[in-house]
C-alpha cells in the first residue's frame, strides 16, 4: 500500500490527539477574563494605562505615562495603580494558560519602559516588594530560562538583579554583599555546570553569609544534587519563582520550608515535589 | 563554497533510513549511510568529573567501556559513541586530546578483539561567548575552539561534530517574544555567516588529519524554540512558530555541508531531514530513545529517513538495567536493529511510512518534518539556495504553507494561538525585501538597540 494510502487509511483519533485543541474553550477578550476584572482599576487614566500593558502596546501605554506625567499624576500612582496592575492581569493569564510566553514579555518590555518613564520623573528607583539576585552557573551560557525569570520577578513586583550569564561564585557573593537580597536564583542547563550551585553555597558560607533560598534550576539540573547542599531549593518553573520570594518576603519561609511546601506555596502539583 | 541549487535526490520517495546519496566510511571501515542504521550512545560525564583533566579522562575511558560492553554483550554489529565536550574539556585543549585518545582506545580494544566496528564521533562545545566587543572570530575561547577540534582529530576521532551558536541572542529575543524578523535574522542570517565562518575552518583541520568533518546542528535556535514549545499543553511558545524556526534552521545547517562537512549530520538537528534531502548527506537523528534528555512531539517520525540514530544524551549514572551508557545504547541498538531489519527484508520503505505516520499529524513540527514534507522544503531552500537570507524566508514560507493546506484539510488542527501566529509570521515574511543587504541593514539597526548582546561587528556586518 502506498503511502498516500495508507495516510487516507487511518483513524488519526486512535493515533494522536491534540488535547491543547480540545481543552481550548469559546475565545474571550483578555480584560473579560473575571480574574482580570477583578484586578484592573475603573479609575482614569489607570485603566487605560493597565489596558495597554494587558494588550502589550508600548507606544500607547509610553504615550499615556508621558501625559498622565505631565497631568501631574504621581509616578508612584502611576506604577502602583497603573503598571503593575496590568502586569499582574498578564501574569494571571499566563498562569491560567490563556496568555503565553511571548505575551508576558512584550507586556513586560511594555512595563519596564514606561516605569523608567516614571523613574526619571521620580527622581529615585521606585519602591519595590525586596530585591532578588539572578544568575546563570560559572561555565553556562545558556540564559533564557534566567530571563523568564527575571520578567516574572519583575512582573511580580520585586527588584530583580541580573548578574548575567556564566557567572564566578565570587561575583554572586559580591551582589549578596550589595544587595542583601531577599531570594537568589541560579540556572544552569549542563549537568556539569549545576556544580556552580555548590561553589556558591561553599563561597557564601565561607564568608559567613546567608540567604533565605537560593531557587537553583534549569535544563538538566537534578533535585537530589541540589538538595545535597543548604540553602538552595529546586525549582520547577519560571513562574514559580515570585511565589516563593513571596513566601519568604511575607510567611518567614526559608529553603528548608519552600523544600518541604513547595506544591503548596505555588499553588498547584509538582510532580518533582509529589510524595 | 558549493550552494545547493538542486536537490540530490529525484523525489521523496527515494529517501529512507540507512540510505544515503553519499555515504561516508571511518577509517575503521564504519559505513554510514550505506545501507544501513547505526545507532549512536551519547553520554553526559558526571557532575565534579569536570574538577580535573584525570578525572576527565577517566569518566570518558568509562563511557566508552560500558557501552563497548554492553554493545558486545547484545551482539550489536557496529555503534558510534559520540561525546560532546563540556566546556571545561574545550576551554582545555588537552583535556579534549586525552579524552579522546582515552575512548578511541577502548573502541579499537573491542573492535580488535570481537569485529565490532565502531568510531568516535566528539563534538567540541562552541563556548565562545556572544556579547558585545567580544571579539567572537579571534578571542581565547575561539582559539580554544579549534586547537580542541585538531587535538580530537590528532587523537583518533573518527568524525568532528559541533554544534554552533552564532546568532542565537538575536533568535533567543525573537522566540520569546514571537518575533518572526528575529527569528530570521538571528538563524538564517547571522547563524549562516557565523556556520560558514567556523566550517571553513573546521574542514580545514580535518582535511588536515584525514577526519570526518561531520556536521553541524540548529540546535542553540530552532531546538530552545522546541523545548520551549514544549508539549502539547505547554504555553512558551507556539508550535507553528517552532515549525517556522525549524524550517529556517535547515537553510541554515545546510551552510556546513555546503562547506564540506559530509556528515553524518548532529542527532539534535530536527531538520537534518530537510538538508538530507537537499544534500544527500548521511544524518543522525534523534526522537523516542531521547526521552531521557528531552521530550518531542515526533518520536517515531524523526526516524524515516536517518542513518544513524541517537539517545541524545543522558547522565553518566547507574539505572536498574545497569549504566546508562549500557541502558541507552541497547534502546537505541534495538531500534537500529528493527530498522537494518527491513531493509533486509525490503520492508524498510513500509517501516518508514508507518514511522512517518506515526506522528505526522501530532504536531505541526512534525508534520513539516514528515519526509514528503522535508522534501518540500528542500525544494523551496534551492530555489534561492545562493542566498541564505532568501533561501531562509523561503523554508519559512514553505512551512507555512505545508501547515495551512493541513489544516485546510482538516488533518491538522491548531489552536488560535498557533493559528494566530502562523498568518502573523506568514504577513510578516511576505512584507519582507527580496534585497538581504536591505534586510539586514534594518535588522542590524532594529537588533542592535533591542538585544543587548547583538554585536554586528562579530559577524563583519559593519
Amino acid at each position: 500500500m502506498s503511502y498516500k494510502d495508507l495516510e487516507e487509511k487511518m483513524n488519526q483519533e486512535k493515533i494522536a490527539i491534540r488535547y491543547n485543541v480540545v481543552a481550548e474553550g469559546a475565545a474571550m477578550k483578555a480584560e473579560d477574563y473575571p480574574e482580570v476584572k477583578e484586578i484592573l482599576p475603573e479609575e482614569e487614566p489607570f485603566r487605560t494605562i493597565s489596558l495597554e500593558i494587558l494588550y502589550e502596546d508600548k507606544i500607547n501605554a509610553l504615550k499615556d505615562v508621558k501625559k498622565a506625567l505631565d497631568e501631574g499624576i504621581s509616578p508612584i500612582e502611576i506604577i502602583n495603580n497603573g503598571l503593575m496592575k496590568g502586569i499582574d492581569a498578564v501574569s494571571t493569564l499566563y498562569t491560567k494558560g490563556v496568555y503565553f510566553l511571548p505575551d508576558l514579555m512584550l507586556a513586560g518590555d511594555a512595563m519596564m519602559e514606561s516605569v523608567k518613564e516614571c523613574e526619571s520623573v521620580l527622581g529615585r528607583k521606585s519602591d519595590t516588594k525586596g530585591t532578588v539576585v539572578c544568575f546563570v552557573a560559572e561555565g553556562d551560557p545558556h540564559d533564557i530560562g534566567k530571563n523568564l525569570i527575571l520578567m516574572f520577578l519583575r512582573a511580580g513586583g520585586y527588584e530583580a538583579i541580573d548578574l548575567g550569564r556564566d557567572v564566578p561564585a565570587a561575583k554572586v557573593v559580591e551582589a549578596v554583599k550589595e544587595y542583601d537580597p531577599i531570594f537568589m536564583t541560579g540556572t544552569a542547563l549542563m549537568t556539569t555546570t549545576m556544580t556552580a550551585f555548590s561553589k556558591v553555597v561553599d563561597a557564601l558560607e565561607q564568608e559567613g553569609l546567608e540567604v533565605p533560598a537560593i531557587g537553583c534550576g534549569g535544563g538538566a539540573v537534578r533535585k537530589d544534587y541540589v538538595e545535597s547542599m543548604p540553602m538552595t531549593v529546586y525549582g520547577v518553573e519560571a513562574y514559580h519563582t515570585p511565589k516563593l520570594a513571596d513566601a519568604i518576603l511575607n510567611d518567614n519561609k526559608n529553603w528548608e520550608d519552600l523544600r518541604k511546601e513547595y506544591s503548596d506555596v505555588v499553588g498547584e502539583f509538582v510532580s518533582e515535589y509529589a510524595s | 563554497m558549493k550552494r545547493f541549487t538542486k536537490m540530490e535526490y529525484e523525489s521523496p520517495d527515494e529517501m529512507c533510513f540507512g540510505f544515503a546519496k553519499h555515504p561516508v566510511k571511518t577509517r575503521n571501515g564504519l559505513e554510514v549511510g550505506a545501507g544501513y542504521v547505526n545507532p549512536i550512545i551519547k553520554v553526559a560525564p558526571k557532575e565534579g568529573s569536570e574538577n580535573s583533566k584525570e578525572s576527565m579522562v577517566s569518566e570518558c575511558r568509562n563511557i566508552a567501556i560500558s557501552a563497548c560492553q554492553r554493545a558486545v554483550n547484545i551482539g550489536l554489529p557496529s555503534f558510534i559513541l559520540e561525546q560532546e565536550h563540556i566546556a571545561q574539556q574545550t576551554a582545555n585543549p588537552d583535556w579534549a586530546g586525552e579524552c579522546t585518545q582515552a575512548q578511541v582506545e577502548v573502541l579499537e580494544h573491542f573492535q580488535d578483539e570481537y569485529g565490532i566496528k565502531t568510531a568516535l564521533k566528539a563534538t567540541p562545545a562552541d563556548i565562545r561567548d556572544e556579547e558585545k566587543g567580544s571579539t567572537y572570530r579571534t578571542s581565547e575561547q575561539y582559539q580554544n575552539v579549534m586547537e580542541s577540534i585538531e587535538q580530537c582529530c590528532e587523537n583518533g576521532a573518527s568524525i568532528i561534530c559541533i554544534e554552533t551558536t552564532g546568532g542565537k541572542s538575536v533568535s533567543d529575543y525573537g522566540i520569546s517574544r514571537g518575533d518572526p524578523r528575529a527569528l530570521l535574522f538571528g538563524i538564517g542570517v547571522l547563524g549562516s555567516i557565523d556556520m560558514e565562518f567556523m566550517w571553513t575552518e573546521i574542514v580545514k583541520i580535518c582535511d588536515k588529519h584525514n577526519v570526518i568533518p561531520g556536521g553541524d546542528t540548529n540546535c542553540s535556535q530552532s531546538n530552545t524554540a522546541m523545548f520551549l514549545a514544549g508539549g502539547l499543553l505547554d504555553k512558551d511558545c507556539s508550535h507553528t512558530f517552532a515549525a517556522i524556526a525549524r524550517g529556517i534552521g535547515a537553510a541554515n545547517s545546510l551552510v556546513a555541508v555546503e562547506c564540506g562537512a559530509k556528515g553524518p549530520l548532529k542527532d539534535c538537528g530536527y531538520e537534518n531531514p530537510i538538508v538530507k534531502a537537499i544534500s544527500g548527506v548521511p544524518i543522525a537523528t534523534e526522537g523516542k530513545n531521547a526521552v531521557c534528555a528531552h521530550s518531542d512531539l515526533m518520536g517515531n517520525l524523526i526516524a524515516g529517513i536517518c542513518d544513524c540514530w541517537s539517545n541524545e544524551s543522558v547522565y553518566h549514572r547507574e539505572e536498574m538495567g545497569g549504566t546508562t551508557p549500557e541502558v541507552w545504547l541497547q534502546a537505541t541498538g534495538f531500534e537500529a536493529a528493527l530498522m537494518n531489519t527491513s531493509i533486509e527484508t525490503g520492508k524498510h520503505k513500509d517501516l518508514r511510512d508507518l514511522y512517518t505516520l506515526t506522528d505526522k499529524y501530532r504536531d505541526p513540527q512534525a508534520l513539516i518534518l514528515a519526509y514528503d514534507n522535508a522534501y518540500r522544503i528542500g525544494e523551496a531552500i534551492v530555489e534561492y539556495g545562493d542566498d541564505p537570507y532568501r533561501r531562509s524566508i523561503a523554508a519559512a514560507l514553505e512551512v507555512c504553507n505545508i501547515i495551512t493546506e493541513a489544516v485546510e484539510a482538516k488533518k491538522m488542527q491548531l489552536t488560535r494561538f498557533e493559528q494566530d501566529s502562523l498568518e502573523s509570521a506568514m504577513r510578516s515574511f511576505k512584507k519582507l525585501p527580496d534585497d538581504s543587504a536591505k534586510f539586514i541593514k534594518r535588522a542590524n539597526r532594529r537588533y542592535g538597540r533591542k538585544v543587548e548582546d547583538f554585536d554586528p561587528k562579530n559577524y563583519e556586518l559593519n
